[in-house]
């Protein structure tokens, strides 16, 4: 027995656990339950309810299994009559006042309040006055509603507001008898996370406003699904009746999520079942539009292709994909260009990432045994929620230091050891006098808006960990920094006294799988480089285009300029999403053919010759990689007659001649796994629970960068930083999403100093322009940026934000009073 | 008559700085300052003295136990009495304010505390007001602050009003609220000297506990160990209230009959009524019937008679008196004041109070009584903190010592339904 192991007996059990373990969780390892109903093992202890009484040798008094810590030799029973006759007497005090209209309850059915009664519980009430009544339908926020009368007081939800969330939005209020769950004024409890509260609530207290009254639980069909909004991949479960979306739940899942999902998880999939839903082929290419069979359709499409590609030359076409797609659809997508149609014009992004890093991949739990966080241009909290909590966890439960550097300020700082903020535009001077300083030199951070001071006290924090996570953000590095960062990581990585690893945390579903697949213009699946020939061919046959493909950005200068002549894009919309927004859609008009293949109407599939449906997520199985590297399975739950994306995909290979047969998604899964290299291991088997590991594409670029390129741009006008909203009012969550509330108005944050100068005060209501590009925002006046900079976030699509992006990301603004 | 805390309480402007040292006043603190801080934790010890807030647990133990080398400790000096039949405290504070200054202080240094609270009760307004001015005298006289008579040691003392709830005398409770948090206990352990207020090793004493130590400092451990019992050391205020001639806080001398401070020191039954019951501890202690009056008021005597000595609030009731009248009563207030953190407390508090509501306006059934006794039972030792079983005390005392009274009333409703 290791000197951090304890030994104790339950009911007899001789049981060996780690020291720290309570009583009540080193039962569960043996099987032994003891009931509780307000502690929960992400939370800790409270000892509330009292529902855990167990019997200790030695100990007078009975004791609460949820607070006691295992002791050496300590024997506990927990099925003794005096143990029985307390758990009776707890449930009968916790019922006297609940209003058993268990009929009519959404708990019913996986209820611990009725569990616990069934197993515990007296037969009978003694009770017969009449029971307290309260508030049957609180509105919580407009998502939660509260039945007061159900509540048992446990504090689970309170707690987790302040454990979990750390911002103290629920609390109980008032006293004894009186008790109840509340917040500061009646103000709405409408925080980015509250829905957890719902699954955490051991009664049908906190209730899902969506789902209340609409299904009883065991009637319900659950999927163990992902949720596909971000790149966390969070585990959740999609219950459905009768093929209608009910409502959708957290599933643990400790390497991914830690068992909590946000709210854009839980309410944001009202698209399924959206009006604005693509759910037939069409086609113009005959004259006017006319709907025909998916089949027919692609058929159509890929013929067409295939047309222009032999007229033209395969550099006439190209292929947009999304990091929203799953693995099976951009592998198959990228084949599909490749072999059949003998292009390398395959990109999913308008950043400047590219596959593996100088140093391991980290997975997302790896983050809880590090004692430093760093974090880079990166705004979990806004773009990747569920790994906000976890950088809160180990930051202010655990041991952790957290580090910030960033041109814009985050809610990451109110926990930052140390927040170091560089004007916008200067991250890859920054990184280079970083990555300088680390590997002796002298690091130039002149006109960056940080100090060499600050700098060293970051190379000290790296210096001093034992082990660093890094997350940062590709998608807001505009430029070449990536580039500049990789070298950055590459020297934090020759740290000697220091294990390390990163995290690319780009808010896209599954951005680190669309770069694994090689749906990108110079890179073949796996990472494997154009360049290196020799592999290419061994990977994808003799056959494979060699050429170097044009970038996303690239295809549409090129559509502008008429060298591009068809274009396909699956489940991305140029058109709003990529910088220039109006330049885009002016380009793709001047295509011979635009496909597109999506899931919802946006501008982009307006100007499409041909439309074919995408099922997306919720219908359609597949796998995706979400940021920490983990593959996972995300199965459909909704029945659709339509065929999946990956079917539709290989119909339009099959059309060009392909002769693979895929049954299920799983069979483009195992080929994957034989063709990508670091998916070896993935299968239907090994991903089933917790997901799996890919290993991460070998790093490249281990050039050092150039570092006068690493000088910003002069330029006049304020330089623009696009925040990135997870909860924005976009195509997904449209104007009547149950998340409205979390919808922001188009603020442009600048600095006290430029405001000054251009006489503008907070509230003003302004026109931010660049170039014919109009954007209207409120200024709020913040340290959000160095001066010199704008923060605009990105609310709406309606807003147009990107129209003011430059190609590669940078762009200069003019502030006017509207 | 031994008289330690009360020996000049009613000497004119007692409360100033003035008149507290030509009473003998801060003349411990030279003689402490001569000493190791351990020096005066063993005299602590030595003495025998054990805190006066209700649950007498050896003092000088309790400062011992503090985490060894972490700091900042604090000091918080509980003064949220809140439980009914008790105002010695009050009394303390009222007349001899620097009194506890200088316990605290003598604590302070023992301990190796530089700041130090007082907890008042929310309804202590004008006693805070006393205090902050008996805090300044100190201040300015150089008893308070840095490098007490030039000792090298530094106090800070500030006063903090609590917002009206009983549980903050709760130890743990109150550390939450001088937080700035909800009042509700906290899980132990962590024990307050190891982790309490800030997460800082605390030392929590009641004021009359604090005001005890410039004796034992200026008098020596041994004399007060003189006084008292074997194991129940020294004196105790008492706050005799109910049915006796003379209520009033009186110094007893630990093991003194409770006849004789019944009868002696507060003159007797009112109307030279009949004894019927006592409750000898505060209301949440068991309260024990007339013939057992003979009983030395110390610890160990009154727990081996069935109830304990608390906060030292004698209660007295004469034969007039329906024992369900007093334990609606006193359930009522725990009712009332139950935070509602777990759920035998809160529940049950309010379950035990409609009974006895029902009972005592003679709607009562037969079964009531073994049902009170069996909601009793479920709660006593299974609440989060003491509070619960406070309130099962005068319900479960009650119907074992006077069941009578419970039936005389049930009878009464029968008789009415006929």
């Amino acid at each position: 027995m290791a000197d951090n192991e304890v030994t104790l007996t339950i009911d007899d059990q001789t049981i060996t656990v780690p020291k720290g373990t309570k009583v009540v969780d080193a039962a569960k390892t043996v099987g032994i339950e003891i009931p509780v109903f307000c502690y929960h093992e992400k939370l800790g202890s409270l000892g509330c309810c009292r529902m855990c009484l167990v019997e200790v040798e030695k100990m007078p008094k009975l004791m609460t299994a949820c607070t006691m810590d295992v002791g050496p030799d300590m024997v506990v029973k927990t099925t003794t009559e005096r143990v029985e006759k307390a758990q009776k007497g707890v449930l009968e005090f916790t019922l006297l006042n609940h209003p058993l209209d268990c009929p009519v309850c959404d708990k019913g059915g996986e209820c611990p309040l009725q569990n616990n009664t069934f197993k515990y519980g007296p037969g009978d009430t003694r009770m017969d006055f009449q029971r307290a009544n309260n508030l049957k339908a609180a509105p919580l926020s407009p998502v939660i509603t509260l039945d007061r009368e159900r509540c048992i007081a446990c504090q689970r939800c309170t707690r987790y507001s302040e454990v979990i969330e750390q911002d103290r939005a629920l609390v109980m209020l008032n006293r004894g008898f009186h008790n109840e769950v509340g917040t500061f004024n009646n103000e709405p409890y409408d925080t980015r996370f509250s829905g957890n509260v719902i699954d955490i609530c051991p009664v049908g207290a906190l209730t899902n406003t969506q789902f209340r009254f609409k299904a009883r639980t065991w009637d319900l069909t659950n999927s163990d699904t992902l949720c596909a909004h971000c790149g966390c991949n969070c585990n959740m479960t999609l219950g459905v009746r009768t093929n209608k979306f009910m409502r959708i739940e957290s599933r643990p899942n400790d390497y991914v999520d830690d068992g909590w999902i946000c709210d854009k998880a839980r309410w944001g999939y009202d698209f399924l079942e959206s009006k604005n839903r693509i759910m037939e082929a069409r086609t113009t290419l005959d004259g006017a539009s006319k709907t025909l069979p998916v089949k027919d359709a692609a058929a159509q499409a890929a013929n067409a292709l295939k047309k222009i590609a032999d007229e033209h030359g395969p550099g006439s076409i190209g292929f947009i994909g999304s990091p929203y797609g799953t693995n099976e659809e951009l592998y198959l997508y990228q084949k599909l260009f490749r072999q059949q149609l003998g292009t390398n014009n395959i990109d999913h992004k308008v950043y400047a990432e590219t596959p593996g890093l100088p140093i391991p991949h980290y997975d997302v739990s790896e983050i809880e045994t590090s004692d430093l966080v760093l974090v880079i241009a990166s705004d979990p909290t806004e773009e990747l929620p569920i790994l906000d909590l976890r950088i809160k966890k180990v930051v202010t439960r655990g041991n952790a230091k957290l580090a910030v550097l960033n041109d814009q300020s985050t809610l990451m700082d109110r926990y930052a050891h140390l927040s170091l903020r560089y004007d916008i535009g200067a991250a890859a001077q920054v990184f280079a006098a970083l990555a300088n300083t680390l590997a002796g030199e002298k690091g130039e951070v002149q006109d960056t808006g940080i100090t060499g001071e600050q700098l060293n006290s970051l190379m000290d924090m790296l210096k001093s960990s034992k082990k660093t996570t890094i997350i940062y953000n590709p998608a807001a590095l505009t430029g070449q920094s990536v580039d500049v960062l990789k070298h950055l990581l590459s020297e934090i990585g020759k740290i000697s006294s220091m294990e390390c690893g990163a995290i690319p945390a780009a808010p896209y579903t599954n951005a680190v799988g669309a770069l694994d697949m090689g749906v990108l213009p110079n890179y073949y699946p796996g990472g494997v480089p154009l360049a290196d020939a020799e592999a290419v061919k061994q990977q994808s046959g003799e056959n494979s285009p060699l050429e170097a493909g044009l970038s996303a950005m690239e295809m549409i200068e090129k559509a502008n300029s008429g060298e591009l002549k068809a274009l396909l894009v699956h489940r991305a919309n140029p058109v709003v999403d990529f910088p220039g927004s109006k330049k885009i859609a002016d380009a793709l008009k001047k295509l011979d053919l635009l496909i597109v293949h999506d899931m919802l109407e946006t501008e982009t599939s307006q100007l499409a010759g041909i439309v074919l449906p995408s099922n997306g997520p919720g219908h359609d199985d597949g796998t995706t990689t979400n940021i920490g590297g983990r593959v996972q399975f995300r199965k459909g739950g909704l029945k659709t007659t339509n065929a999946p994306d990956w079917k539709i995909i290989s119909m339009m290979a099959k059309t060009l001649g392909d002769e693979t047969d895929y049954i299920t998604s799983f069979s483009v899964t195992d080929e994957i796994a034989k063709m990508v290299p670091g998916y070896g291991d993935i299968s239907k088997k090994s991903i089933k629970k917790m997901g799996l590991a890919r290993t991460a594409a070998q790093y490249q670029n281990g050039t050092k960068p150039d570092s006068a390129k690493s000088q910003p741009a002069k330029s006049d006008g304020l330089k623009l930083r696009i925040a990135s909203y997870l909860f924005a009012h976009d195509k997904i969550l449209d104007a009547d999403s149950r998340l409205a509330h979390q919808f922001k108005p188009s603020t442009v944050h600048l600095h006290e100093d430029d405001a000054k100068k251009l006489g503008l005060k907070n509230g003003d209501d302004v026109i931010v322009v660049s170039g014919d590009t109009q954007v209207r925002a409120e200024v709020e006046i913040s340290g959000k940026c160095n001066p010199g900079g704008v923060v605009l976030p990105r609310i709406s699509d309606e807003q147009g934000v990107l129209g003011l992006a430059g190609a590669d990301g940078i762009s200069s603004v003019e502030i006017r009073k509207a | 008559m031994t008289q330690i805390l009360f020996k000049d309480i009613n000497k004119k402007d007692l409360h100033t700085l003035a008149v507290y040292e030509e009473t003998g006043g801060y003349k411990s603190l030279k003689k402490a300052f001569a000493k190791e801080p351990d020096e005066i934790i063993e005299m602590v010890k030595a003495s025998g003295l054990r805190g006066r807030g209700g649950a007498g647990f050896p003092c000088g133990l309790k400062w011992s136990f503090l985490a060894k080398d972490v700091f900042p400790r604090y000091l918080c000096c509980n003064a949220d009495e809140s439980e009914p039949g008790t105002c010695k405290d009050r009394e303390l504070l009222l007349k001899n304010p620097h009194l506890l200054i200088e316990g605290m202080i003598l604590c302070s240094y023992a301990c190796r505390i530089e700041t130090g609270y007082i907890y008042l009760r929310g309804e202590f307004y004008d006693l805070c007001e006393i205090m902050e001015k008996a805090l300044e005298e100190a201040y300015a006289k150089g008893y308070l602050g840095k490098n007490i008579l030039g000792s090298g040691f530094d106090l800070d003392i500030h006063t903090h009003l609590g917002a009206g709830a009983y549980i903050c005398g709760e130890e743990s409770a109150l550390l939450n609220s001088l937080e700035g948090m909800r009042g509700e206990p906290r899980m132990k352990p962590p024990f307050p000297a190891v982790q309490g207020l800030y997460a800082k090793p605390t030392v929590i004493n009641n004021v009359e506990t604090l005001c005890v130590v410039p004796y034992i400092v200026n008098e020596g451990a041994e004399k007060y160990a003189a006084i008292g019992t074997e194991k129940s050391k020294g004196t105790k205020l008492v706050s005799v209230s109910g049915h006796v001639k003379k209520p009033a806080n009186y110094e007893v001398v630990l093991g003194t009959p409770v006849r004789e401070i019944i009868y002696d020191m507060a003159g007797g039954m009112r109307d030279d009524n009949q004894l019927k019951a006592f409750i000898p501890g505060g209301s949440s202690v068991p309260m024990l019937r007339a013939d057992q009056v003979d009983t030395p008021y110390d610890y160990e005597s009154l727990q081996a008679a069935g109830s304990m000595l608390g906060s030292g609030a004698l209660i007295v009731l004469d034969h007039t008196v329906n024992v369900v009248e007093t334990s609606l009563r006193l359930v009522s207030f725990y009712m009332h004041e139950s935070c509602g953190k777990c759920t035998p407390c809160r529940e049950g508090t309010r379950w035990m109070w409609q009974i006895l509501h029902q009972i005592q306006t003679g709607k009562g059934e037969a079964a009531h009584v073994e049902e009170l006794l069996d909601i009793c039972d479920n709660m006593s030792f299974k609440c989060f903190c003491p509070l619960g079983d406070a309130a099962v005390a005068p319900v479960a005392s009650s119907i074992q010592n006077f069941r009578a009274d419970y039936e005389e009333l049930l009878q009464r409703m029968t008789a009415n339904t006929v």
